[in-house]
Formats: structure tokens, sequence, C-alpha cells
């Protein structure tokens, strides 16, 4: 190619200022917060070296509990929610793709629209939804016959009605960019296919897959990523409740800002968190770049 | 490839009814922004029992204390040149490291994704001390720059650009073509509907966002319409679900405008279809 | 095309950079202003508004500008504030941290006496070294009853149980009031322990390992699981949702008859009953009368010296605890402590029917205990030891010991963190 490595550069270069101002010297700040005792009013407490990693990773204390616990509630939401939210994304796409051409505008709306939808409001919904009392979906389940079931505080119950709550806010995004990947696999390869004598799962395995898997596996780590951050959901529909079980990593954190005032904790624990999700991220990437 | 008819209506029906139960929340929150408050706080059923207007109303009616006109145009603003500078910014990084010869590609492109699992309360604060360094608080600069940074988009595109056959653009340069005409007539094109994607995506984000345009912003003119509406609807010690659900749906309505305008790029140019 | 396009976003961004509000001390007509944060949104914050508006209006040497924020004590962190509402069970903490100083010198200007205040609005401002809130009001815990379904109120343990056992032979689904597992959790912990007389504070941290606090929680659990006086499964909110709920819908929905609730739900139950609504104090289901709740206070942040601010905060304090104009307040709902507002509220009770009622109720009302980050204190006994009292049924004294140490010992590693 006779692009110049400096023509590169230069179309690399504002993101690069934007990455840096934004998101480096910001995050070296935090990193530099989680090493001192800093409160939001006061500022500078004074440098701690690991006390704050320390109190974090103990478990028994007040920091550590709080840490080890949002950690198994988010981990356990990243575990049931990872693979409905890719593959009902997926499915939906390949329905959507396969709807004729004039009605496919009118589906894919209806499925997008509930991402544009704020948190605060979905959660509202689902909590009214899943209510133990008398919530709709307990009146449709009497209905029915079957009996009503305390939702929003039993587990697993709860985590149930977030997950259903998740999927049906955040399906959309996945979905779109299923669809963007799909429409870009060359038609006439599904034709030949077909004459070959190829079935639809074979088309999909032998064709489709393979053309969308870049695609695939983006969706899987930015789905891990947006599970890792639970938090409007959980502090909304079930307050962490039942019994902090709920309870997800960023939510205690942002009661350590908030709440406790206590940034280098909360930074502390940021860092963390930001620590598992890198060695699980990068495990996905490798596995999946690794046939190529 | 003609499916049957009947395989069409097969489809259809599956669609229908997954449309149906997909839309029930919604159309729950619809009709709860007719419900009065004790209803709103407490019925079952989705209907109303007697339909009022007066969440909207209180909505529409604030105009007089609150700013509402100035939050509106403080969110076309931000999310406007929010979303351009991420496109922007993003396509170039993109193509910079899926197709020319940037140095350090490898290790740009792990930072890239590594970024991504940056919690954002981590930065958050930081980012706050630094703004309010400069005197920024409670200007457009950090409700616009911040997005910028996030690399989901340059990760995004690349993940489309990689798959790419590099045919037309080897083709474009051999007549002749400057890099920036390459980008813009063949590139572009063939990645619109994912950058078309990206940008609503963008728009959401910047739009729903909540936590730091309100840390951000004290003055009341300087509000987001996500934050001054928030501020309205929501009580310190419960909500009025009916109002709330009234504001919500008609902060969704740009965006579902938005969706649906932009619905023409998602196709695929013909451009790009011309490789064979 | 590209170059022009990267020119024109980073000018109009620097252009917008410069615009933005500003951040005087005065304003054009060279008033003075005060800067008012706090947290009323929503309906509440219109009553405020009035109040601050009539002030703005009484006289022309100062402005207060009122923000009302649903993140407060952030923006009061993080901004530069003149006046801040802060709730009674924070006073302690941010007097530690030295966020708030001692009001006292504008008290005496605005001719303000801590006599002119309820003895328990008094007590939670009042520290060893100096007064450093001004009282606005409290919510307690406050009942409603339907009226259709409890034609007196209950008052004791007794009556609850006699009225449940009634509701429950009309319909198996009726129930006399509802013992939520989350949502007002520590209230009902802090009404109980002060109806039984617990004392729950040792130095600097909460003792909650005591028999006495085991006994009186195990209390709520016999409610739900013995006497069944309360429906179980009532999650957050669950005792407003249950109370709102009619048994005629049919399915499962289960109705109570009471509410033991927060004071905020009155217009919703108001707009759902009418005339068959009334407002009582909270029955005694421990060994004397007792409420908990919280309240709201006015602060001066430590950050005002400014004599000119000082006097117009003064003047502004002045103004909102005249009788007539602090009325207002009490007509958002809340019951202002000021004891001669209190007189006019209690005067008209058809206008102030929830204020005055909760009024009543001063006189049995017991605070937050004054310890520095009291809510994180108390953060596991709330949401995670309480639920279980209510929700299983196997709960037993010697497991809630267990538990109770537990959070004794995290109250403990919480108050650590006061600044020296």
């Amino acid at each position: 190619m006779r692009i110049s490595r400096t023509w590169s550069t230069v179309l690399f270069l504002p993101f690069l200022i934007c990455f840096l101002l934004f998101l480096v010297i910001p995050l070296a700040f935090g990193i530099y917060i989680s090493f001192h005792q800093w409160s939001i009013f006061a500022g500078n407490g004074g440098f701690v070296g690991f006390d704050n990693y320390i109190s974090i990773l103990t478990p028994g204390t007040v920091f550590g509990d709080a840490f080890y616990n949002g950690l198994k509630n988010t981990l356990i939401f990243v575990a049931i929610s990872v693979i409905p939210l890719v593959l009902i994304s997926l499915a939906l796409a390949l329905l959507v793709n396969s709807i004729p051409k004039k009605f496919k505008v009118f589906y894919r709306t209806v499925f997008f629209i509930s991402y544009a939808v704020s948190v605060t409001a979905v959660s509202a919904i689902f909590k009214w939804l899943f209510t133990g009392n008398g919530g709709y979906v307990n009146n449709v389940l009497n209905n029915f016959g079957i009996g009503s079931f305390n939702w929003l505080n039993d587990q697993p119950l709860a985590w149930i009605a977030i997950l259903i709550a998740t999927v049906w806010w955040t399906i959309g995004f996945n979905m779109i960019l299923f669809i963007n990947a799909l429409d870009e696999v060359d038609e006439n390869l599904y034709e030949a296919a077909s004459l070959d004598g190829a079935g639809a799962w074979q088309q999909f395995r032998h064709i489709t897959f393979p053309s969308i898997k870049g695609v695939f596996v983006f969706l899987t780590i930015i789905t891990v990523i947006a599970s890792f951050n639970l938090y409007g959901q959980t502090l909304l529909i079930t307050a962490g409740g039942p019994g902090q079980s709920t309870q997800s990593l960023i939510m205690v954190i942002q009661q350590m800002v908030f709440s406790q005032n206590n940034l280098g904790i909360a930074s502390a624990m940021a860092m963390a968190m930001g620590t598992v999700m890198v060695a699980i991220v990068a495990a996905q990437y490798f596995y999946s770049f690794r046939k190529q | 490839m003609k499916k049957s008819k009947s395989k069409n209506f097969l489809i259809l029906l599956l669609a229908t009814l997954l449309a149906l139960l997909f839309l029930l929340p919604l159309i729950f929150m619809v009709l709860t922004s007719f419900k009065a408050l004790g209803e709103a706080m407490s019925t079952s059923s989705l209907l109303p029992k007697t339909w009022t207007l007066e969440n909207y109303k209180s909505i529409f009616g604030i105009t007089a204390d609150v700013p509402v006109l100035r939050w509106l145009l403080n969110t076309a603003i931000v999310t406007a040149i929010g979303t351009l500078l991420v496109v922007f910014v993003d396509v170039l990084a993109a193509y910079s490291i899926a197709r020319l010869n940037l140095p350090g590609k490898r290790f740009f492109f792990v930072v890239v994704v590594a970024a991504l699992t940056v919690p954002t309360i981590v930065t958050l604060f930081p980012m706050f001390y630094l703004f309010r360094q400069f005197n920024l608080i409670d200007t457009y600069a950090p409700l616009i720059l911040v997005y910028s940074a996030n690399t989901m988009g340059v990760f995004l595109i690349y993940s489309f650009l990689r798959g790419f056959p590099k045919d037309l653009e080897e083709a474009a340069i051999i007549d002749g073509a400057l890099l920036w005409q390459v980008l813009r007539f063949v590139i572009f094109p063939a990645i619109r509907p994912v950058v078309a994607t990206l940008s609503v995506l963008t728009f959401l984000t910047i739009y729903n966002d909540f936590l730091w345009p309100s840390v951000v912003t004290s003055a009341d003119e300087m509000k987001t319409v996500t934050v001054g509406v928030a501020n309205l609807v929501q009580g310190s010690n419960f909500v009025n679900p009916g109002r709330m659900m009234a504001a919500t749906v008609v902060a969704t309505l740009p965006a579902l405008i938005l969706f649906v305008a932009a619905n023409r790029y998602f196709v695929r140019s013909v451009i790009s279809s011309g490789i064979k | 095309m590209k170059k022009m396009l990267l020119a024109v976003v980073l000018i109009s961004v620097m252009i917008l950079a410069a615009c933005g509000g500003g951040a005087d001390s005065e304003t054009a007509d060279g008033k003075t202003k005060i800067t008012f944060i706090n947290g009323f949104t929503g309906g509440d914050g219109d009553f405020m508004k009035k109040i601050t508006d009539g002030f703005n209006e009484s006289q022309d040497q100062y402005v207060v500008e009122e923000s009302q924020e649903k993140d407060h004590y952030t923006k009061f962190k993080t901004g530069n504030y003149d006046l801040v509402v802060i709730h009674t069970d924070m006073l302690e903490t941010f007097k530690q941290d030295g966020m708030i100083k001692d009001i006292s010198s504008a008290l005496e200007t605005a001719e303000i006496s801590m006599d002119d205040f309820h003895p328990a609005a008094q007590e939670y401002v009042t520290f060893d070294d100096g007064v450093f809130a001004v009282p606005l009001d409290i919510h307690p815990l406050t009942m409603f009853y339907n009226k259709k379904l409890a034609s007196e109120p209950p008052a004791t343990y007794e009556d609850l149980m006699a009225l449940s056992k009634k509701l429950n032979g009309d319909d198996p689904n009726l129930f006399a009031t509802g013992i939520p597992s989350a949502g007002l959790a520590e209230w009902f912990i802090m009404t109980i322990a002060a109806q039984n007389n617990i004392d729950l504070v040792e130095d600097d941290h909460m003792n909650l390992a005591q028999e006495e606090l085991a006994d009186a929680l195990m209390i709520y659990h016999d409610m739900v699981f013995k006497d069944k006086i309360s429906p179980p499964g009532l999650g957050l909110d669950g005792e407003f949702q249950a109370f709102m709920k009619q048994v005629e819908e049919g399915n499962s929905a289960v109705q109570t008859a009471t509410s033991l609730t927060g004071p905020w739900y009155y217009a919703a139950v108001k707009e759902a009953y009418g005339e068959d609504l009334g407002i009582a104090s909270i029955p005694q289901l421990g060994d004397q009368k007792g409420v908990y709740g919280a309240g709201h206070t006015l602060a001066l942040p430590s950050s005002v010296n400014d004599e000119d601010k000082m006097a117009g905060i003064a003047e502004f304090l002045k103004y909102m605890y005249q009788p007539e104009n602090l009325a207002n307040w009490a007509e958002s709902g809340q019951a202002p402590t000021h004891i001669p507002t209190m007189e006019l509220v209690e005067g008209d009770v058809e206008k102030y029917p929830l204020s005055a009622q909760n009024i009543q109720q001063f006189d049995s009302f017991v605070g937050a205990p004054k310890l520095y980050q009291y809510r994180e204190q108390v953060r596991y006994l709330v949401e995670n030891v309480y639920p279980q009292i209510i929700s299983e049924e196997g709960m037993t004294k010697e497991k809630l010991m267990g538990e109770l140490e537990k959070a004794t010992e995290q109250s403990k590693q919480v108050a650590e963190t006061a600044p020296q």
C-alpha cells in the first residue's frame, strides 16, 4: 500500500488525543487516588500505600465483605446474562433479516426502541410487572392456574426478574449490530450453497457464522463488560436485595463514593474490578482469535 | 432466492408475536402516563381506570419556572456535536489500525480493548477535578468531550473493516486516488450502515447519560433535558410513576424519530455491492 | 473536507466551552446572592420555592438562589453553597468532616432561639461545641388507615391482633397492617428500639448485639408468622402497596387495613381513599410509645465567611421562621418543629391534616443516633439482617443474635473511618 506511516499516524491522532486526555490521564489520577486516603470534600488525606487494596481484599472487614459480595453478585449476573443476551439477539437478528423487505423496518424498530428508554423508566416498568403482591406477571400466572411468585424478594427469582429486564432493555443494541453484520454477507454465497443442497443450519454454520464472527466476538466482549457494569436495574428494581444478594459491584463502589465519601477505597475497588474484567476479556479474546 | 409464501407467513407470525411481547412494557409505559397518582402507584391492571392528561400538563406546564427550552438547546448541541466528534474520531482511528501501517498497531489495539474494561466511576471524579481546575465546570466542554475517549466505536468499526476485502481500495489507489478520496468515496459509503448504527448508539448514550452531566453542571441553564426533567419528576422520597412515564414518553420520542430517520442509512450503499 | 470538518468541530467546541453559567456573588443589580441547595425535587420543591420567592420579593438587599437537586449532597460537597439542607441523621457526619459550622450567630441575628423549637428537634442540632443547624421539620413513621376496614385506628398490639382476626375472617387476603422487608426497614428497626427503650449507642458505634434488641425485632417476626397480623413476603414499599391494593381485584393481591409508612405517600393514599382515609399515630407495639423518622435541617457550610452573606442568611432565616411563611412548608405535608408554626398548624387541621397529625407524634419521637456515617454503620443490619427476620419463618433469636454481633462489628469498622 502506498499510504505512508505518517498519514496513518495523522488519522489516528485525533482519537489518540481524546483518549489520552479523557481516559488515560483521569485513569492515572484515579489510580493515584487509590493509593491515598481521599474524600470528595476534603481531597487528599495522605498517602496510604496499599492499605486500601488490603482493606477491600480482606474478607471479614466491612470493605472486604462489601467488595466480595458485590463481586460475587456481579459474576453471577455475568454468568447468567451473557449467553442469553448474545444468542437471543442473534436469533432476533436472523429473524428480522429474513422478514420480507417492506416489513423489515417496522420490526427492526420495535425490537430496538427499548434501548432508547432510560434505565430509570425500565426499572420502574419491570418493578411494576414483577411486584409480588398482585403484580401484572403474577396476575397473568394466576389466570393460567400457576401460582404467584415473590419475584423481587426471593432468589433466584430476583435474578430472573433482573435478567428479563436487562434482556428487554439492551437486546436492541446487540441485535442492531448483528443485523449490520448479517447485511454484509454476500447473498450469492447462500444461493450457491442451497444449489449444492445445504440446509438452513449448514448454511448458517458454514457461511453466516464465519462471516459475522468478528462482530460476534466483539459483541460477546461488549456484553460481558456491560453485564459487569450492572447498576441501575439492581438499584431501582430490587435495591440490592433480597438481603444484599443483588448488590452489584458498581453499586458498592457508588456507595463508597457518594455515601461513604471514600474515593480511595472506591478507586481501589474499581481498579480491582477492572483487573478481573481484563483477565476475563483477555481470555475471551485469545480463545476466539486463536482459531484464526 | 424467493422464499415460499407460507415460509414468509410463518416468519411474520413469529415476529409479530415476539413484537407484541416486546411492546408490552412500552404499552404499559404509555398507559401509565395517563394514570393519576394513586392509580399509577399501585394498580396492577394495564389500563387506567380514569384517564388523565395531568402528567403531560405538568411536564409541559413547567416552562414558566424552569428553562426547559434552554435544556433542549443544551441537549441538542451536546448530542449533535458529541456524536459527530465521536464518529469522526473513531472512523479515522479504526481505519488507521485496520488498514494502514500504523506503528505499534498491535499494542494500540490491545490498549483500545483493555480501555473498555475501565469502569467509568474510576475516571468520574478525576475528570471532574480536571475540568474544575481549568474552570470548565458549567460549560459545554465536559458535556461534549468526554465521550470521545470511549473506544467501543473504534473497536466496532475495526471489527467491520477487518472482514472487508481490500479490492476496491486497492483499485482506487491504483487509479491514483488520494487518501482522503479513498476514505470519502470508498470506505465511508461501504461502512455507512455501521457508522449510522454507531451514531445512533452514541447519540443514545449521550442523551440518556445522567450521572456525569449532573456532576458537571450546577447552574440550571446548563442542564441537559435528562438531568433537568429527572430532578423535576423524581421526588426526594418517591417518584410519581405517571409523571415519570410521561416524561419518558416525551424523552424517547426524539430517539425514536432519529432512529426511523436513520433507517435508510442502514441499507448498504450501492457502491460497496459493486465489488463483483 | 475532513480537515475542515475537524476544524469546525474544534472551533465550535472552544467557543461553546466558553459559554456557560455565571457564578458571581452579586447579581447584576448589586444584591448579595445567597446560594441555597436542597434535595426537594418533585412536589415538595414548590412549597420551599414559595418561601424563597416570598423572601426575594419582600426585600431588595439579598437574593436567594435555590437549587433543587436529586443528588444534592454530592453537589454540596463539590460546589460552593451558602446554605444547605441536611437530614438529621447526617449532621454528625458532616460536622465531623468539617463541612458545616456553628450557626448560633446567624440565629442570634435572626432572633431565633433554640427554645422556639420542640425538644426533640433541639436534641439533634445541639452538640457539645455549639448549634450546628436549624431544625426545619420531622417526618416520622406515619399510620394511614382505611376507615372502611378499620373504623378506629388500632393503638396497641392487641388492637392489631383483634383487627387482623376479624379481617382474616372476612377474607384470607385481608390483614391489619404490613411489615416490609426492605425500604423503610431502618425506620421499623429504630421505632421498635425506641418503643422498648433500648439504647443502641456505645461510644462511637452501634451496639446491636443486645438481647433486648433481638427480642424487640422478633416482635415483627411474630407479627408476620405467629400472629398473622401482617402478610408475609412484603418487600420494597410493600407496606404501601398492600394498603393500596383492593382484594376484589381477585387473584393473589393482599390488602391491609392500615399502613405504617412514610408521610410522603399522603397524596397517593388521599387520592385513592378520599374521605375514607384516616391518619393516626403509629400503634404501640412494644413497652411504651415511640416513633422514629427522619427530619430536615438547615445548615451553614463552613466555607461561608463573608459578613454580607451571613447577614443575608440571617435575614432569610428570620423570614422563613415567621409562622405564616413556614406554614407553606407544612402545606407540603412536612411537620415543622418550630413551636409558633406548630401552633398555627394545629389550629387549622383542615388545611394541614398530615402535618397536624404528625406534630402529635413529636413527644414520643426518637431521632437517629449522633454517629459518624450512621447510615453506613447500620447498612448491614438494615439490608441483610432485618430482611431475614421478616422473610424467614425459621429465624430464631439465637441466629439473630449471631447476625447482630456481625452487624455490630461492621458498625465499629465504619466508625473507625472517622477523621481523628
